[in-house]
C-alpha cells in the first residue's frame, strides 16, 4: 500500500479525526437517502456520536427517518432501543415497516433522568445497533455524558428534542431539524462536525 | 481422609455488619468474670486482646464498645461458612462452640490441583468473605483442629506422623478442660508429647477416661466419626446486623459477604438462580422486600450484588433496618456458557441480559419491555408485552393493512383535520357482546402532521389513535 493510501485509510478509520468536509473520516452508517448522505460528515449517520433530531411537530414521519438505517442493523442480529418514547412505538407498524419484534427494546423510563442512565448504560456496553431517546434535558454536563457514553461503544444515539429547543445549544455531533413541506420531509442540518448547513427534501414513503 | 481445619478465632467479631468503627471488644461471661473473646483492630492497637479481664480492658480504654457475645450469630456465621465449603468438598463439619469448621480435602486434592492450588483457592474465598482465619491439615478431626493453634504447621498426612508432629506444641492447646491442663502442669508436663508418652491407663486412672478417649481420636487410635454439615435444600441467612442503619448504602457490605458465601453454596451444587429475595426487618414497620429476579442463571456474586445496589438505591426505607435476610426458594440449572466456556455470542447474549437486569434492577421489573404481536383487528390489543426476549422466529406481519408508528390512548377530538383517502372498517367482539365497529382514516393537519383517527360508529364520534411518525 502507498504511504499516502496508509494514512488516507488511517484518517478514515479514527473516529475522532476530521479532516474537512469531502475527506470527512468518520465510522457511519447509509441513512438509506443519497440526498440526506450527502449532508453529512462521512457520508451517512455517524456512529459513536450524538446526533440530534428536532422534528418541528410529531407525526411528520421523524420515525419513518430512521428505518432504512435500522433495517440493516436488525439483520445484522443488532438491536434496537426505545428510550422514553412519548408514545407506543406500535409494534405491528415496526414489524411490518421491516423491524423483527425480538429485536426491539422498549425501556419505560419514568424520568428523564432515569431515560440518560438507561441510555448511557447501553451506549457504554456497545452492543445496540440504535438507541433512540427522548429527552428535553438543557443541561449540557447531561448531554456531554451521553456522547461520550456514545463514544465507548459503536452504536448510533439518536436524540429527539422537542422544537422548543431549537435554539438550544448542544454538543451534538449533528444537529438535524424535521419540518413537513408539501408532502416530504424538509431534513435541515443545522449544525454538523465536519460537515456544514445545508438543507435536503427527502421523500418519505407516505401513506395514502 | 485428610482434614483441613479452619479456626476462625474472630468470628465473633467479624460477624459483625456493618463493622464497628470504634474501639470494640465481644465479652463472654463465665461465672461472675467477664472477659474479651474478640475485638476489632481499633481496639487491638489500644493494647486490648483476648482473655482479657473486661474490666481491665475499660480501665485501659474508658471508651471502648463491649459488646455480648452472640452464640446464635456465631453458629448462623459458621453455617454459611460451611455451604460456601462445600464446593471444596463433599463433607463439611462445625463445631460453633470452638468456631471451628473442618473440609474434608483428601478425596478432592486431585481435582483441585493438589494442596497448593486449593489452599490457594479457599484462602482467596475467604479474603472475599472478608473473615481472618488459621488452618491446620492432619489425618484425624481433633489433630487438625489442634496444628490450627499452631502457626507455622506444616500439614500432617501421615497418620503416623501426628504425634511427632504435636510433640513439642504446650500441652494448653489441647482441647481438654482448663482443669486438666492445671493437672498436667502440676504433675510437671509442659509439652503434648510427655502427655502421649505416659501409660494409658494411668492417664485414665489420674484424669478420667475421657481424656484417653480424646487423645486416642487425636492420635486415630480411635474412630472419630462427626456428622456432616447439610445445606437445607432452600437457601435462607439470616444476619441481625450489629446497629440499626437508616440508609441502604451500608448494607452492601455484608451483602458482599451474604452473596459471596451464596456464590459456594450454588457452585458447591453446581446449581444457579433466578430469582432471590432479600428482606429488610424494621422494629416495628412492615419487611420491606426486595425481589430480584435475573433473564439468566445466574451464580456470579458480583453481578448478584450489582443489580442489588441497584435496587437499593431506589429503595425508601419506612424505618431503619435492624436484620437482613437473603432466601433463595427455587434454583434452576445453570447455563454453562455463561459460567465457564464463552463463545462470542454467548458472550455477546450474556453481556445483554446482564445489562438488562440491571436495567430492571433499577427502573423496576416491568420497564425493560420486549414487545410481541397478537392476532387480533382490534388496534389496541393487536400487540403485547412479553416478559423474556422471543427466542423463536421474528415476528413478521405480512400483508398487514397500513398502520401508524406511533400509538396512542385514543384521544376525543372535537375539530376534525382534512381526511385523507377511504376508511378501514374495524370491527371485531360482536360476539362477546363487547362491540367495537371503527371506521380508520389518515388525516392531514394544516401543518402537515399526519394522524391516525377513527369514527366510532355507534356514538359517532372522533378520536385520534395514532400518528404517522
Amino acid at each position: 500500500m502507498q504511504r499516502a493510501d496508509v494514512i488516507a485509510n488511517l484518517l478514515r478509520t479514527t473516529p475522532d479525526v476530521w479532516s474537512g468536509r469531502d475527506v470527512a473520516a468518520t465510522h457511519s452508517r447509509d441513512t438509506g437517502f443519497a440526498a440526506l448522505n450527502a449532508l453529512l460528515p462521512g457520508h451517512g449517520w455517524p456512529l459513536s456520536s450524538l446526533i440530534e433530531l428536532i422534528p418541528l411537530m410529531e407525526g411528520i414521519g421523524e420515525l419513518q427517518l430512521l428505518l432504512p438505517a435500522l433495517r440493516p442493523l436488525c439483520r445484522e442480529g443488532r438491536d434496537i432501543v426505545f428510550i422514553r418514547p412519548p408514545h407506543l412505538p406500535y409494534p405491528p407498524a415496526l414489524a411490518t415497516a421491516g423491524l423483527p419484534l425480538n429485536r426491539i427494546i422498549w425501556i419505560d423510563a419514568q424520568t428523564d433522568e432515569a431515560a440518560r442512565w438507561s441510555a448511557e448504560q447501553i451506549l457504554r456496553e456497545g452492543m445496540a445497533g440504535a438507541v433512540l431517546l427522548w429527552s428535553d434535558t438543557t443541561k449540557d454536563i447531561a448531554l456531554r455524558r451521553l456522547q461520550l457514553a456514545a463514544r465507548e461503544g459503536k452504536s448510533l444515539l439518536f436524540l429527539y428534542r422537542s422544537a422548543s429547543l431549537l435554539q438550544a445549544s448542544s454538543p451534538a455531533t449533528v444537529r438535524i431539524s424535521l419540518r413537513p413541506q408539501a408532502g416530504s420531509l424538509h431534513v435541515e442540518v443545522i449544525k454538523s462536525r465536519g460537515g456544514k448547513s445545508a438543507s435536503a427534501q427527502l421523500q418519505l414513503y407516505r401513506v395514502a | 481422609m485428610l482434614w483441613l481445619c479452619l479456626h476462625f478465632s474472630s468470628l465473633s467479631i467479624e460477624l459483625r455488619e456493618p463493622r464497628d468503627q470504634f474501639p470494640t471488644a465481644v465479652v463472654d461471661r463465665q461465672n461472675s468474670r467477664r472477659h474479651v473473646i474478640a475485638c476489632n483492630k481499633a481496639a487491638r492497637q489500644a493494647g486490648i486482646h483476648p482473655h482479657m479481664d473486661a474490666s481491665t480492658a475499660l480501665t485501659l480504654m474508658p471508651s471502648l464498645k463491649l459488646v455480648d457475645r452472640s452464640r446464635s450469630q456465631e453458629r448462623k456465621a459458621l453455617q454459611a461458612l460451611a455451604s460456601w465449603s462445600e464446593q471444596f468438598s463433599s463433607f463439611v463439619t462445625l463445631d460453633a462452640q470452638r468456631w471451628l469448621l473442618w473440609i474434608e480435602i483428601g478425596a478432592s486434592l486431585h481435582y483441585f490441583g493438589g494442596l497448593t492450588a486449593l489452599m490457594e483457592k479457599i484462602t482467596r474465598g475467604l479474603g472475599e468473605l472478608d473473615y481472618s482465619f488459621a488452618t491446620g491439615i492432619a489425618p484425624t478431626v481433633e489433630a487438625a483442629a489442634l496444628l490450627t493453634q499452631h502457626a507455622d504447621a506444616a500439614p500432617v498426612y501421615d497418620q503416623q506422623a501426628i504425634k511427632l508432629a504435636i510433640s513439642a506444641l504446650p500441652v494448653c492447646l489441647l482441647a481438654i478442660s482448663p482443669t486438666a491442663v492445671d493437672a498436667f502442669r502440676d504433675v510437671g508436663w509442659q509439652y503434648i508429647g510427655e502427655v502421649l508418652n505416659a501409660p494409658r491407663d494411668q492417664l485414665a486412672r489420674r484424669f478420667g477416661p475421657e481424656l484417653t478417649r480424646y487423645l486416642q481420636r487425636l492420635l486415630g487410635e480411635l474412630a472419630d466419626p462427626r456428622e456432616p454439615y447439610r445445606t437445607p435444600s432452600t437457601y435462607r441467612r439470616h444476619l441481625e446486623l450489629s446497629f440499626a442503619i437508616d440508609t441502604t448504602e451500608p448494607l452492601l457490605f455484608p451483602l458482599k459477604r451474604m452473596l459471596g458465601e451464596l456464590q459456594g453454596y450454588l457452585r458447591a451444587r453446581d446449581t444457579a438462580l433466578q430469582a432471590l429475595q432479600l428482606t429488610l426487618v424494621h422494629e416495628k414497620q412492615a419487611d420491606t422486600v426486595l425481589q430480584l429476579g435475573t433473564t439468566q442463571p445466574q451464580r456470579d456474586a458480583q453481578s448478584l450484588w450489582l443489580l442489588l445496589r441497584e435496587m437499593l438505591e431506589q429503595t425508601e426505607l419506612p424505618e431503619a433496618i435492624l436484620e437482613l435476610i437473603l432466601t433463595v426458594n427455587q434454583f434452576v440449572a445453570p447455563n454453562n456458557t455463561q459460567l465457564d466456556f464463552f463463545d462470542d455470542k454467548s458472550k455477546h447474549e450474556q453481556s445483554w441480559s446482564n445489562l438488562l437486569d440491571k436495567l430492571r434492577a433499577r427502573l423496576g421489573t416491568n420497564a425493560v419491555k420486549h414487545m410481541g404481536l397478537q392476532d387480533t383487528h382490534l388496534p389496541e390489543k393487536a400487540w403485547c408485552v412479553i416478559n423474556h426476549e422471543a427466542t423463536d422466529k421474528p415476528a413478521i406481519a405480512h400483508n398487514s393493512p397500513q398502520r401508524p408508528l406511533w400509538l396512542m390512548q385514543p384521544r376525543l377530538l372535537h375539530t376534525l383535520p382534512a381526511l385523507l383517502g377511504k376508511p378501514e372498517r374495524i370491527e371485531c367482539n360482536w360476539w362477546s357482546g363487547d362491540d367495537v365497529q371503527r371506521d380508520y382514516y389518515i388525516a392531514e393537519t394544516p401543518e402537515g402532521s399526519r394522524w391516525w383517527l377513527y369514527r366510532d360508529v355507534q356514538s359517532a364520534q372522533w378520536y385520534l389513535h395514532g400518528l404517522w411518525g
